[in-house]
């Protein structure tokens, strides 16, 4: 009868941790176990040649990594951020609108129901430098007399890969945001009023901090799935022209399965598994400080 | 007197700044996507056309007939792909739900040492980029088989889903007071019995919309699928897109027609949980 | 046949430990009252009674059974909780009749079970209303139909009305006397506010830090309490406490103002104690009630006024302390005023300083 008991809440977190170990952990282990060897996917004795930090002097003196790797940085900070100001703009917005609202806020959402392919797909699309609806406009406005090439040029393209991905992601933050502003106590807003704060000042006062834990809860979420931004560069340009696009994600995608060079892809992955991971921490942690400042706490 | 109507002015400005760029924004939202089902009606020549075709005026089911022609224009076996990501991606939502039950129920009502970490470690797992990820998920799945499966696909989305779906319901379990279940236990349930008889009815709402979540992950996740399925056997309908494109062309009107049969039941289903969702993750996030 | 015993009872958190050792004998059909200030343990001990907090040492015995590692619904108990845990998805006739439909009673039974108890509680019209569409004051009566309908053998609140606005929780504290009165079961009520303690007890278990500190009828527990804690907590206003130290036969407070040591109290030169007034004790002359054998006298200057109708409370400084005083037939008085205040020496108590353990005992 002496059975081991285990604490309730092991039992039930066990099928999750389970589940997760299985298809994260062991495959993370297996990755990181392939970065260590040259790998190759039409070779597969290379597996068991250990060769450890071959793979990572590589791609550390790799100036094509170190180029997606700071472009995927960049893409990430002035997409998020520029998401965050647009989703609070629009959140604003919306909160002050007095009828209708039901219906902004269902097509507020809009865009979050799209696969990130078919985003790109949408995106290539609007983009296309010949039929597209962004060229056909500009021309027909007269605004431009030439077709602008968005998706051929470098710098053009990853502007419109970023208005891809802020089209898809705004939303997110638009709608906690707004949630945020929702469940905003008056009391202290019509205290600054009396207090004799400008609009401005209550805002930037009273209702900025108040939604900071809103916005971390966004950046939250959207830390977790950022490299869906892989579908949508994927489709839109595949990293080119000339590599000019080149993220982390589609460099790691090619050099697995189009060079089949495993081992290295492996390597450069879990680069950008760290990188994602990093990131996921910091917003939670922060979190977690905003609940507790606001005494929201456990 | 001149302050009050500069003060009236500037008020009628902000009025019409904030209905302009309202206006601007919902534009900028609805437009690629009324653009995508227009498209899907309209025939490839006036897609293409130069100079552009602004009004539409002639509007067919035509790449709907090809799309499910299935072996007409392109030959996409589009029911399959729908299929296919009807049976991964519901089954894969049943399972995440009832593993994601037990865990939010965990982090809502128990107490233990690490919680945060526990909370973290497993969102971390989710943030793992799905290209990487794939990377040896496709070597373990080749060596063992389930490569191409629905099997492969709907484990790959249980594990995906499950710290999103524990987050939203531990989020939702949070919101039942705990003095319900232990009514209930007062009144003679089991601990099981006050679960499913009282807890989880009232978070019922709640955890349906973390099921739709889940549901919409899978449904348009692409990255995993598109190197875990090869074949008709078990390709998605995201995977399934890009049969519209070839070296050099792209179907357009087809791919429209498509994506609006991908987008359809989104809409529906996002519709019915937008209220629960934002309140699921706030209070998990904010009252946490 | 329900008597509730708690045998030196600890709950432990951790290290930290949050009931010490608390024995208590309940007889069947009491109403026993367990009040104290927040944190002192006494829901804590409500709940180790219920079956919802595990028991870190001692007993707990209902009826004659200890009931230690019995599930809540082995020990044919039932709680009204402070938010009244309605179940939000069901109407109040199911939250009324779930208990018996947990244990599979015929649905003819049922019926009559919620039926009468809907009757007692004057619920018959709301019972397809879900608890939503209820009141404050409604929810907390459908509280207590849930809780009566099972029959059980002893009832617990956890402080039932503190949700209940000022005027309701009167109403609702007459209602729940009414229902012991009817039903007769041994009732364990914790609340932390003390009017409710001494209108519904039959005793009063005073509770603080995780000690019991005293346990009597309401009446024993205003008039004889066992320390300056008890005297402050039981009765409204609070009991004054004036620091001082006894000098032959007197008390001799800050300022020098002496005051004889209470009549059938011996207490030794130099003690220091604290001497404890109610405010109906020390009134103003010409406005008290007839004095007894045993009277000083002080003056004291008014401070503020509190007129409330049929006498007003005087604030006044005695000693550098706040002295609240009451005034009968009251008359205007304005601050600042000095008046001469007659204290009913029998009536009062003297705490020694340090311990604050009542020299009366």
């Amino acid at each position: 009868m002496t059975r081991v008991k285990l604490p309730p809440w092991l039992v039930l977190l066990l099928p999750a941790f389970i589940i997760i170990a299985a298809v994260v952990l062991v495959p993370l282990l297996l990755s990181l176990y392939s970065s260590f060897t040259p790998y190759h996917l039409t070779r597969p004795d290379t597996l068991w040649k250990v060769n450890f930090p071959f793979n990572y002097q590589k791609a550390l003196t790799d100036a094509n990594f170190w180029a997606a790797f700071g472009r995927t940085v960049l893409l990430l900070t002035v997409a998020l951020n520029l998401e965050m100001l647009l989703g609070l703009g629009l959140a604003l917005m919306v909160s002050k609108v007095t009828q209708g609202q039901r219906l902004l806020r269902t097509a507020m959402m809009f865009p979050m129901m799209f696969s990130p392919i078919l985003v790109g797909f949408q995106f290539k699309f609007i983009f296309n430098d010949n039929v597209g609806l962004v060229n056909n406009a500009l021309q027909s406005l007269g605004l431009a007399d030439r077709a602008i090439p968005w998706l051929v040029d470098g710098n053009l393209a990853l502007f419109a890969i970023i208005c891809a991905e802020v089209w898809t992601s705004t939303s997110v933050f638009a709608i906690l945001i707004l949630a945020g502003l929702y469940a905003i106590p008056q009391d202290p807003l019509e205290a600054a009023k009396v207090d004799g704060c400008s609009p401005w000042q209550s805002f930037r006062f009273v209702t900025l901090p108040f939604l900071m834990p809103f916005i971390y809860i966004a950046m939250a979420i959207r830390s977790l799935d950022v490299a869906r931004a892989y579908d949508i560069v994927q489709v839109m340009t595949n990293g080119g022209p000339a590599r000019r696009t080149e993220l982390l994600w589609t460099l790691i995608g090619r050099t697995g399965y189009v060079d089949a060079r495993m081992g290295y892809a492996n390597a450069m992955g879990y680069v950008a598994i760290l990188l994602s991971i990093a990131f996921t921490v910091y917003f939670f942690l922060k979190l977690q400080r905003a609940r507790r400042d606001l005494g929201m706490g456990d | 007197m001149a302050s009050v109507t500069r003060h009236r002015l500037n008020k009628r400005l902000l009025r019409a700044g904030h209905l302009i760029g309202l206006f601007v924004a919902m534009t900028v939202i609805c437009l690629p996507g009324l653009w995508v089902v227009l498209n899907s009606f309209r025939p490839t020549v006036e897609i293409m056309a130069k100079p552009p075709v602004w009004i539409p005026n002639d509007l067919n089911l035509d790449h709907y007939r090809a799309m499910f022609g299935g072996a007409g224009e392109g030959g996409v076996p589009v029911w399959t792909y729908f299929r296919n990501s009807l049976i991964v991606s519901v089954t894969s939502t049943l399972i995440a739900l009832l593993v994601g039950m037990a865990g939010g129920y965990a982090f809502a009502r128990c107490r233990f040492k690490r919680k945060s970490t526990a909370f973290v470690v497993l969102m971390a797992s989710r943030a793992v980029p799905g290209v990487a990820l794939s990377l040896p998920l496709f070597i373990i799945f080749g060596r063992t088989g389930i490569i191409d499966t629905h099997f492969g696909l709907i484990l790959v989305y249980v594990a995906m889903n499950v710290p999103f779906t524990i987050w939203l319901i531990d989020g939702f379990f949070r919101q039942v007071p705990r003095e319900l279940a232990e009514a209930a236990e007062i009144d003679g349930c089991t601990r099981w019995q006050a679960f499913w008889k009282v807890e989880f009815p009232v978070a019922r709402a709640g955890i349906a919309s973390a099921g739709i979540f889940a549901f919409l992950t899978s449904w348009n996740e692409y990255a995993l699928a598109s190197q875990l399925t090869r074949s008709v056997t078990s390709k998605t309908m995201p995977v399934g897109l890009l049969d519209f494109t070839s070296q050099f062309t792209l179907n357009w009107g087809g791919m429209c027609a498509l994506a609006v049969l991908m987008i359809l039941p989104a809409l529906v289903l996002t519709f019915i949980v937008q209220k629960h969702l934002i309140a699921g993750l706030t209070f998990g996030g904010v009252k946490g | 046949m329900a008597q509730v015993h708690l045998r030196n009872v600890v709950k432990r958190y951790g290290a930290l430990d949050v009931v010490h050792s608390i024995s208590l004998d309940i007889a069947d059909g009491e109403f026993v009252v367990l009040v104290g200030p927040s944190g002192c343990g006494k829901s804590t001990t409500l709940r180790m009674v219920a079956g919802l907090e595990e028991i870190s040492d001692g007993q707990v015995v209902i009826g004659d059974r200890v009931v230690n590692d019995l599930p809540p619904r082995d020990r044919n108990i039932s709680m009204v909780f402070q938010n009244y845990a309605l179940y939000p998805h069901m109407t109040v006739r199911e939250n009324l009749g779930f208990s018996l439909k947990i244990a599979r009673r015929p649905q003819a039974q049922i019926d009559a079970a919620v039926d009468e108890a809907a009757a007692i509680l004057a619920l018959t019209p709301l019972l397809d209303r879900k608890p939503g569409a209820l009141s404050g004051g409604q929810r907390q009566r459908v509280a207590m139909g849930r809780a009566i309908v099972r029959h059980p053998d002893v009832f617990l609140f956890d402080e039932p009305l503190s949700n209940l606005d000022a005027k309701l929780r009167t109403q609702m504290r007459v209602e729940i006397k009414k229902l012991h009165q009817k039903v007769g079961s041994t009732v364990i009520y914790v609340t932390h506010d003390q009017v409710e303690a001494m209108t519904l007890a039959d005793r009063i278990v005073i509770m603080r830090d995780g000690h019991i500190v005293q346990v009597g009828t309401p009446l024993e527990v205003f008039e004889d309490p066992a320390n300056s804690f008890v005297a402050t907590f039981i009765g409204s206003p609070p009991m004054n406490l004036l620091p001082g130290t006894v000098q032959g036969g007197r008390v001799v407070l800050a300022d020098g103002t002496a005051v004889p040591v209470p009549p059938g109290l011996h207490v030794a030169d130099g003690r220091r104690v604290h001497l404890g007034i109610r405010a109906d004790n020390i009134m103003p002359e010409g406005h008290s009630l007839p004095p007894t054998a045993h009277m000083a006298h002080v003056d004291m200057p008014v401070t503020l006024t509190e007129p409330l109708g049929t006498e007003t409370l005087l604030f006044a400084t005695l000693a550098g302390a706040e002295v609240q005083a009451k005034m009968l037939n009251p008359r205007p008085v304005t601050p600042g005023e000095r008046l001469r205040f007659g204290i009913a020496l029998d009536k009062c108590h003297l705490f020694d300083a340090d311990s604050g353990v009542s020299l009366r005992m």
